[in-house]
């Protein structure tokens, strides 16, 4: 999905920074979503747990990003697909309608963030490679999502673990990074609205897959 | 006891229990624009934690409506700013700019728990109510909310005595819509997910659209997003647990 990310880019055309806000903006609402369906399960799973979780998966993110390069898109897109990945392999164990309305979220959320991640490495590698890279920095995502699968499978008392350590992660990538970029890009109120809509169509769906 | 002292009591104990936000600020002294900065995270964080714990009680008695009470939330908000943007606001011996946000706030959580008493009234409503816990969760709910108040108006230059009493104003509504809900239940129960769900728009908004970007202008983003992630996940654990 994240490669549909470099349809709005065809033109060849610099994207307007405003879209590119507006797009990231997209990709936190439906992150921000995300981890608050996962959260909702999560407790009913064990507070503690996904608690301590969550404080893992944020030291985690924290860690991988003190890491890296600043601004390298290609690794940062690599980051984010560990805690998708995990948070698709979690929810596939709850239950395989929550499984499934988490993947078609993240696969959504995959193309604005595919948009940013192939405009921000067009400019030094093209296009077509770009694209490609960006495709690349997901497959972490089929990864981690069989491996969390086949470890609650194995395990189940780690499923609060390991949902709380996406939700902590998810949550964490979009302050640190996702927000303040969008912020940046087009201005507050705008995001605030894009964010919230997106927040609020997980809602809707969560509510339709439980 | 009668009854209406019992109900005015707990009023007392769980507003006040908001104004216990504050004390921190007496041990934090300065106030430099990366205290404030870190200030707006934990408030947003707090907040946008209370949004989960309002939309999640909310889907309970029906998503939809939830949403649209979010949606129309968001819009109060939007036509709140435009109606103070040009107002000559005086509040607290603030600059114009700071006394229309503090008062964008304190509307905002004021009118949280307006739904929040509500919310309080319904599920207790039909069941046996216990008094005592009751008060107590409301009230240590309250605290952090009260936390988040005082995070901001302290950064303000608001007096810590001011921030209690400002928190505490801004729970008064719970205890007063909580006995009408309680007694109203059948009527209250249809009306309560918009009510959640416009507190958590309200409260989202005002979140990313003005605590977070200022925070993000003055404070390291990196230290932002732990503040607010963090305190996102200790509202969460801390409502759960309650």
């Amino acid at each position: 999905m994240a490669a549909l990310g470099a349809l709005p880019l065809q033109s060849g055309r610099a994207v307007p920074r405003r879209t590119i806000g507006w797009a990231t903006a997209l990709a936190a609402g439906l992150m921000i979503g995300v981890a608050y369906a996962l959260m909702t399960v999560a407790l009913d799973r064990g507070a503690i747990q996904s608690g301590v979780g969550a404080l893992a998966g944020i030291a985690g993110v924290a860690a991988a990003r003190a890491r890296l390069h600043a601004g390298n898109a290609f690794q940062l897109g690599s980051v984010h697909a560990i805690p998708e990945g995990a948070a698709i392999g979690g929810a596939m164990a709850v239950s395989v309608p929550f499984g499934l309305m988490m993947a078609a979220t993240l696969a959504v959320h995959n193309i604005p963030e595919g948009t940013v991640t192939i405009a921000s490495l067009r400019p030094a590698r093209g296009l077509g490679m770009s694209t490609l890279l960006a495709v690349v920095a997901n497959v972490n995502q089929i990864v981690f999502g069989i491996a969390a699968f086949a470890a609650v499978q194995a395990a189940p008392a780690l499923l609060p673990w390991l949902l709380g350590f996406s939700v902590g992660a998810l949550l964490h990538l979009v302050f640190a990074e996702l927000l303040p970029a969008s912020y940046q890009a087009a201005g507050r109120t705008s995001i605030a609205l894009v964010t919230i809509v997106a927040v609020a169509i997980v809602v809707l769906l969560h509510d339709g897959a439980s | 006891m009668n009854p209406a002292t019992q109900v005015f009591l707990a009023a007392l104990v769980t507003a006040v229990a908001t104004g216990l936000g504050a004390l921190p600020f007496l041990v934090v002294r300065s106030m430099s624009p990366r205290v404030v900065a870190y200030a707006y995270a934990l408030a947003g964080g707090l907040m946008l934690g209370a949004c989960f714990g309002l939309v999640a009680a909310g889907t309970e008695f029906g998503a939809t409506q939830t949403v649209l009470g979010g949606l129309i939330g968001v819009i109060g908000i939007l036509i709140a700013q435009w109606r103070l943007k040009d107002r000559p606001i005086v509040f607290g011996g603030a600059d114009v700019a700071s006394a229309r946000q503090m008062v964008l706030l304190l509307g905002v959580m004021t009118a949280h728990s307006f739904s929040e008493g509500v919310a309080v009234g319904v599920s207790f409503g039909g069941g046996e109510a216990l008094a005592l816990a009751i008060t107590v969760a409301i009230a240590v709910h309250n605290i952090p909310e009260g936390l988040a108040i005082s995070a901001v108006m302290r950064s303000k230059g608001q007096s810590v005595p001011a921030c209690a009493a400002w928190s505490v104003f801004s729970s008064l509504p719970q205890p007063l819509m909580a006995v009408p809900a309680f007694l109203l239940v059948d009527w209250a129960r249809p009306v309560l997910p918009y009510g959640l769900g416009f507190a958590a728009g309200a409260m989202a908004f005002m979140v990313l659209d003005e605590l977070l970007p200022e925070a993000y202008v003055r404070g390291n983003h990196t230290t932002v997003a732990l503040l607010t992630s963090v305190a996102i996940i200790a509202m969460v654990l801390f409502q759960h647990a309650l």
